[in-house]
């Protein structure tokens, strides 16, 4: 899992954003969002970053883990990964 | 857990670090005089004190050092610039995503190649028209045929393409059919919006100004054409006046940096201010005096004289130094 070609992610004191520069879109990310991008950059797969993300945030409810599964459907649905 | 902030890099820029999207005008010379020029740009019009060579990529490390990730390079005609390719590989090799924007002329094969193997993101040709009548006409020394002939370049190099569109009163009714030809051509974008009162406009705008009639059987078929192309080519325009839109930027201040030939920098180009100049200052200073001009009352002031007086764009080109 990675960015898609088009997509810049900058780390921000909020967050993040993610910039789609073919469609000019911008989406700002909170800092769990970021969290989450950030361990998609580093090359892993869906399920590596989301063990990674659960031992970073102690995810002992399962909240994170929930989170994190829709928010990556959510940017691949939306063009921002690819596989 | 995220926000779509949507269109035009238009984000609450006060919150960013540093801008989302610089757009550099990186010369006013041009070979061509087009009547609509918003830039009074032609050939012998380059500035006295452009940027070297060596400034001009000084600023690239800056941007890329502070992360901006997209930046276009405009003129006049920017590949009439004797550091453009130096510039282009530059930028490129920073990772910064790179759309250039050309009226076409310089874009031979090999060109095309070397920008491809560069990995720019696009390049945005102005094509104003269907026929070489009305974009002859309309873009002087111009010739449709050569322009044409580039964008076809572009599309056997395996560079992206936009097209971008100035309507006036001759070529307006041209506009289905340079959107079929944009996408004929392998376009994978097209914009369009009304064309302004400013630049070389200001000369000519009797002659030029489409009727309002006219612009609204143009809007209406951009909208039939958006969705006839759908899926297919993204069909971009602005229906609203400029009056509007820089209300809506008074509000939602773009993270987008207008960058002149000689290192100033505009805080939009439909304004006159200037908040900054890259050749004594860093980035990040001008950055944070951008932030600050928004706030200027002499910006709101000029935005609401326009509701009393349109014309006030024709000054644009007089630049106004904000403190």
């Amino acid at each position: 899992m990675k960015l898609s070609k088009y997509t810049k992610f900058r780390a921000e004191k909020f967050g993040a954003v993610l910039f789609e520069t073919r469609s000019e879109k911008v989406f700002t990310l909170n800092p769990t969002a970021a969290a989450v991008v950030s361990e998609i950059g580093s090359g892993a797969d869906e399920r590596g970053v989301i063990e990674r993300l659960k031992s970073r945030f102690e995810d002992q409810d399962g909240a994170i883990e929930r989170q994190a599964i829709e928010f990556i459907a959510e940017l691949r649905q939306k063009g921002l990964i690819e596989d | 857990m995220s926000g779509e902030t949507s269109a035009a890099v238009a984000t609450g820029s006060g919150d960013l670090g540093a801008p989302l999207y610089v757009a550099w005008q990186l010369t006013n010379e041009c070979n061509l005089a087009c009547l609509h020029c918003i830039e009074e740009s032609g050939p012998g019009k380059a500035f006295r004190d452009e940027l070297g060579a060596p400034e001009t990529l000084r600023i690239v490390d800056q941007l890329a050092a502070q992360g901006v990730p997209y930046l276009s390079l405009s003129g006049g005609e920017p590949m009439v610039h004797p550091a453009f390719f130096e510039l282009v590989e530059r930028v490129c090799a920073a990772g910064i995503e790179l759309k250039i924007e050309t009226n076409g002329h310089f874009l031979e094969p090999a060109n095309c190649e070397r920008l491809q193997r560069l990995g720019v993101k696009a390049v945005q040709v102005s094509l104003d028209g269907a026929s070489r009548e009305t974009y002859n006409r309309m873009r002087v020394r111009g010739d449709f045929d050569r322009a044409v002939g580039g964008i076809r370049a572009l599309a056997a190099a395996g560079v992206p393409i936009e097209i971008n569109y100035s309507p006036t009163r001759f070529n307006a009714h041209e506009i289905g059919a340079a959107i079929d030809l944009a996408a004929e051509l392998g376009a994978y974008s097209f914009y369009t919006g009304r064309t302004m009162y400013t630049g070389n406009a200001v000369k000519t705008w009797r002659a030029i100004v489409p009727q309002e009639e006219q612009y609204a059987s143009f809007f209406a078929v951009l909208r039939a054409k958006s969705t006839e192309y759908r899926g297919r080519m993204r069909v971009y325009f602005h229906e609203l006046g400029l009056l509007e839109e820089l209300r809506y930027r008074l509000r939602h201040p773009a993270a987008l940096l207008i960058v002149l030939p000689n290192g100033l920098v505009k805080l939009i180009n439909a304004l006159p201010f200037v908040c900054g100049d890259l050749r004594k200052e860093s980035l990040e200073e001008v950055w944070a005096r951008f932030q600050r001009a928004w706030h200027d009352p002499r910006v709101t002031q000029f935005v609401e004289d326009l509701a009393g007086d349109p014309r006030k764009t024709a000054a644009l080109h007089q630049w106004v130094y904000l403190q």
